[in-house]
């Protein structure tokens, strides 16, 4: 009887070195939590992860929440934990609540990191992110200089006056214009709440006011279509262009009429890409260094060390002749 | 007293002064006010508005109210534009938006009029459920960039008129004709007057506001059609400034909040007014930021002169004096 337990103990330990044999030769798994599945840009992200996966020799898994849910979300993070992967990124729905997932994760040795949305005094292992204020902000003014000169009057149509990181762009936008082109003429910004119709109104009344206007930025999204559809309305194509901070998707049929000339923001892909990467030097323990060269990147992708940032780049600016290319 | 269908009240004949002052001001204030271009400006602007603000009318002369108008022209607008999106003929694409305003209207009326709760709460609920409902249709993506099959409502011009003033004429004739010619309105005004009467004078209350809660719904949806005509975009916050300037304006045109008194051509001049303002204070400079403060002002403003001129007592406010 009692070498019978021997023997069973000993094919038990056996086939259990075995499976961790196995275990060990399997791809690492790196996972990415969304904010919300099934919306055009976490979409583009899974599909730079996937890509990335496949390009890294790793195992991607992508899953999130159905609705904007931060306890929703905290579950699947919970999950991927029990279920061992190697590291889980989250695009933060709530900052204050992170915190002890990432201890759990630590716990079990799972890099914890975030992405796209970070959660800063969590823990967690790193933050890639996709743009910095400073850059949405410079990038909209020069790719305006470009494009209408420095000697210009520009108005700005901004969403809710309350939303801090608008403002914050804004705040950049009139320091760059300050410090490199003094010549520039920014407008006092206009604040259209969260409609496309008072965008419009506004747009329209700013257009009226200002005949000699040459540009007109639209800075939440949700301005977008209504700066456009005001200089389409005044028949100011080709007099004044729009611009703004709105993906390939909401913009292209206007960038394509020319009421707009180009919008910045960032492509989604990339992060998801970038995301991926990171995830593996993680579990692969290698430190970021201040540059670091990814796979794709045309320009070295930068982290600080004291913020533990890992920058995705410049914003990108989408044109006529690139837009086709995006889908979010 | 017989109405005549612009026949007009010294209320309304203040409130056209007030238009005339106010055009007369910002055009000495800024050169590009009385312009062709920008009354037309305003004149498109002014299109949601004045069909919302038809049915708001009705509401309001009935005691009732909707606050949810915005979030109903959202969710009409969702319709609108997906069937704009899937290509289906304009005739269906136009109409969606007041079926679905309709079929909202019901539904709101099933709650205010047969759960027997005020219709200022029971809208303000509703209100929260349909923003919701916004957020699960739209999927936390836009509808944005919808093909431009709708835009023949807006360029379309017969006899140099546009369509949208017709279809504006149109709703404005078919409001005065069934307030003003029809037992429907006696019915009405009479509910808005004392609904406990009306019931004791054998009036079908339960009908009457439930055909008033549809037709604003189709008005509203109405709207939502010349909204997406417009913009081609149903943003996750449309029409959310639209329950406030649809209140103002009906209120600053002389229709009694508590009901029992409606004017469709103070209605007309109370949305041109806040258009005017709206559009005339950022050409002379004065930021976007200040308009909801003007809307509002002039509602609280309207309601202080009513009482104070006594048109509207302190008790009908709830105010009770010991």
């Amino acid at each position: 009887m009692l070498r019978h337990i021997k023997t069973v103990l000993t094919v038990s330990a056996l086939s259990l070195a075995v499976s961790t044999a196995v275990f060990a030769q399997e791809k690492p798994k790196i996972a990415f939590v969304p904010q919300l599945i099934g919306i055009p840009y976490f979409n583009a992200m899974e599909a730079g992860g996937n890509r990335a996966a496949k390009e890294l020799g790793v195992d991607f898994i992508y899953s999130g929440p159905v609705d904007t849910n931060p306890v929703d979300q905290l579950q699947i993070v919970q999950n991927l934990i029990d279920q061992g992967v190697g590291a889980i990124s989250v695009s933060v729905l709530d900052a204050s609540s992170i915190a002890p997932v990432v201890e759990a994760a630590n716990a079990k040795g799972i890099k914890l990191f975030t992405s796209d949305s970070d959660a800063p005094d969590s823990g967690r292992a790193v933050y890639v992110a996709q743009a910095t204020d400073e850059g949405l902000g410079n990038a909209i003014i020069d790719e305006l200089v470009k494009r209408v000169g420095e000697d210009a009057k520009i108005g700005i149509v901004s969403g809710e006056a309350t939303a801090s990181n608008l403002n914050a762009w804004i705040g950049f936008m009139q320091k760059q214009a300050a410090a490199k082109y003094p010549k520039l003429q920014l407008l006092e910004p206009q604040y259209a709440g969260g409609t496309a119709q008072r965008a419009a109104q506004i747009s329209g009344d700013l257009m009226a006011a200002n005949p000699d206007i040459k540009a007109i930025i639209a800075v939440a999204s949700t301005t977008c279509p209504g700066v456009a559809q005001a200089i389409e309305t005044a028949g100011k194509i080709g007099t004044v262009i729009g611009a703004g901070y709105c993906s390939p998707n909401t913009a292209r049929s206007y960038i394509k009429s020319g009421a707009f000339g180009f919008t910045v923001l960032w492509d989604p892909a990339q992060l998801g890409y970038l995301t991926v990467w990171a995830g593996k030097q993680l579990i692969d323990g290698k430190a970021f260094e201040a540059e670091n060269s990814v796979p794709g990147f045309a320009q070295p992708v930068t982290y600080d060390a004291t913020t533990g940032i890992l920058l995705l780049g410049p914003p990108a600016v989408f044109t006529a002749e690139n837009v086709d290319k995006f889908d979010f | 007293m017989r109405h005549g269908v612009f026949s007009m009240n010294g209320r309304e004949w203040s409130l056209l002064a007030a238009c005339a002052v106010a055009i007369f001001v910002l055009s000495v204030a800024s050169p590009y006010f009385a312009t062709s271009g920008n009354a037309a400006t305003i004149l498109r602007n002014s299109v949601e508005l004045l069909l919302v603000g038809l049915g708001m009318t009705l509401l309001l002369a009935m005691g009732g109210i909707d606050v949810s108008v915005g979030i109903v022209m959202g969710l009409a607008a969702i319709g609108v534009g997906r069937a704009l999106g899937a290509d289906l003929p304009v005739p269906i694409t136009a109409l969606a938006g007041p079926i679905i305003g309709a079929a909202l209207g019901l539904l709101t009326a099933t709650v205010v009029v047969l759960g027997r709760v005020p219709a200022i709460v029971g809208t303000l609920g509703l209100l929260g459920v349909y923003r919701t409902a916004i957020f699960v249709l739209l999927g936390g993506q836009w509808l944005s960039g919808l093909p431009t099959g709708l835009t023949v409502l807006l360029g379309t011009t017969v006899l140099g008129i546009p369509i949208a003033a017709y279809v504006i004429a149109l709703a404005y004739l078919a409001m005065w004709t069934a307030l003003r010619r029809t037992p429907f309105g006696l019915h009405l005004l009479a509910i808005g007057n004392s609904e406990e009467k009306a019931r004791l004078s054998g009036i079908p209350v339960v009908k009457v506001r439930f055909i008033t809660f549809i037709v604003s719904g189709a008005l509203t949806g109405l709207a939502a059609t010349f909204y997406v005509a417009n913009y081609r975009n149903v943003e996750m916050t449309i029409g959310s400034t639209l329950a406030l300037d649809a209140i103002a304006a009906v209120v600053l045109g002389g229709t009694s909040i508590l009901g029992g008194r409606c004017s469709l051509i103070g209605t007309v001049l109370g949305v041109l007014l806040l258009r005017i303002l709206q559009n005339g204070l950022l050409l002379v400079g004065v930021p976007s930021l200040w308009q909801p403060v003007v809307t509002g002002g002039l509602l609280i403003g309207v309601l202080a002169l009513e009482v104070a001129t006594s048109r509207l007592s302190l008790s009908q406010l709830g105010w009770t004096r010991k």
